[in-house]
């Protein structure tokens, strides 16, 4: 069972409804969400740019968020048609993949009314295995996010260069395949909402030479720590700032929500810094932090704020408590600089 | 030394009229109560604006935001204008990444606050 099973019912019906309230649009309940396994990049260009192209034709808001190179071959088989089509260069916009929801939610609302057409391709052979993961469950919780949108979504993935894990947790993770031009039902799409079981394996164990810190309500000296650290490992100022905003409002939920003190652990490597803290406290809604909340709402702002600003966000919650990582890539100096 | 210190001065003149609240430090979840007992006291007196100097602040999370969201609230629903002035750059991003700064004016200077 999925950490998240026990509030599957109760999430998935609130999310409905507010979702089709902050659209403006009646529940349809009419999503399609496909996936397209590709083998090579002419392929790859007819399918998307077919895809694109019929949904120009009946009117859909049309937007494909894909890799450069992908964005290059869309626009070249789409030519003529390419200006009708909002593009995004997935490797930013999706370079934390729970930006990727948000996103997407802000172009449905902006074409409220309209069937949506989109194509996303978070997934790509250089992520990182916790990134790999994380856009997995991204595409899990697009089948969530968007049950109620009239939207048909298509996630192409190269199966020349992905592993097959990857692929197998992709059949998971969509209702429908695109093969040969039809749609059809994929065998290892679960009827209930379901995460893949390689989102939820335990975390590793930080290292051995990890810096560790119990807290409670001295956040003051967490932020200072995460602050220093983040420094000395080579972050710039802003982003070290960006990273003590995510790792204090992660121990701000233990002040408030638990009675125990947290764990804040920090380690960092070449590429990057990582801050895990651990609480007794749980989180149930599978999608926390990836709804951008009304500014004047009573809550929501601190995972909002965590996914925002971090580079990857690792999350594990069950009846043991909660465990959440954050990853800021430590970038080399510009030239000159 | 306390992690947030506050001071209220209130301005009442031919031309201007205005309480400004200066804050300094951090403020979070820990403290954040203290902060909504002051800004509720300074909304019950009324004042037609209230500008928060945030120049101070080294530090503000989401818990600290709300209680400035509600002082809004309260001073909109009474005909006043609540306004942030100085913002260091950490906290005028998590304004940014909250929209929060869609539904307070945000100033660069305590003085443009002033002339609104």
């Amino acid at each position: 069972m999925p950490p998240c099973g026990q509030a599957r019912t109760a999430t998935m019906a609130a999310c409905d409804v507010a979702y089709s309230a902050a659209a403006g649009v009646p529940v349809t309940g009419t999503l399609r969400h496909l996936g397209f396994f590709y083998q090579t990049a002419d392929e790859y260009a007819e399918v998307v740019a077919g895809f694109l192209r019929a949904g120009l034709t009946a009117g859909d808001a049309t937007f494909a968020a894909v890799p450069p190179a992908k964005l290059s071959l869309i626009k070249d088989a789409l030519d003529g048609d390419a200006p009708g089509v909002e593009f995004a260069d997935m490797t930013d916009m999706g370079h934390n993949p729970a930006w990727i929801i948000p996103r997407v939610r802000a172009f449905t609302d902006r074409h409220a009314g309209r069937r949506v057409r989109y194509v996303g391709e978070p997934i790509w052979a250089s992520r990182s295995d916790a990134a790999l993961r994380e856009a997995t469950r991204h595409e899990a919780l697009i089948n969530l996010a968007f049950a109620a949108a009239d939207a048909r979504i298509l996630c192409p993935y190269d199966t020349a260069e992905l592993d097959l894990s990857v692929i197998a947790d992709a059949a998971q993770t969509h209702p429908l395949l695109l093969s040969g031009g039809r749609h059809v039902p994929s065998p290892a799409y679960a009827v209930q909402f379901h995460i893949p079981s390689t989102c939820s394996l335990p975390l590793p164990a930080p290292p051995g030479d990890a810096m560790s810190l119990t807290y409670r309500a001295n956040l003051s000296e967490v932020r200072a720590l995460v602050f220093k650290h983040a420094i000395d490992a080579g972050l710039t100022e802003p982003r070290a700032n960006d990273l003590v905003l995510a790792v204090s409002e992660v121990a701000a939920n233990t002040f408030r929500h638990t009675d125990s003190p947290g764990t804040l652990n920090i380690w960092h490597n070449a590429d990057e810094i990582v801050c895990e803290v651990r609480d007794s406290g749980r989180i149930t809604d599978p999608l926390a932090g990836r709804r951008m909340p009304a500014p004047d709402a009573p809550g929501g702002h601190g995972l909002w704020l965590v996914h925002q600003v971090c580079d990857l966000v690792e999350l594990r919650s069950d009846s043991t408590g909660t465990t959440v990582r954050m990853h800021m890539a430590i970038l080399p100096p510009l030239p000159g600089i | 030394m306390d992690l947030l210190t506050t001071s209220v001065a209130t301005v009442e003149s031919e031309r201007e009229h205005y309480t400004l609240v200066k804050l300094a430090g951090e403020a979070d979840v820990t403290n954040c109560g203290a902060l909504r007992e002051l800004l509720e006291a300074e909304v019950a007196k009324q004042p037609r604006t209230l500008i928060i100097d945030l120049d101070g602040l080294r530090f503000m999370d989401s818990s600290a935001l709300h209680v400035i969201l509600r002082a809004n609230r309260a001073l909109d629903r009474q005909g006043g204008v609540l306004a942030l002035a100085h913002p260091r750059e950490p906290v005028a991003k998590m304004l940014r990444l909250t929209a929060a700064d869609q539904l307070i004016p945000v100033y660069p200077t305590v003085d443009e606050a002033i002339a609104g």
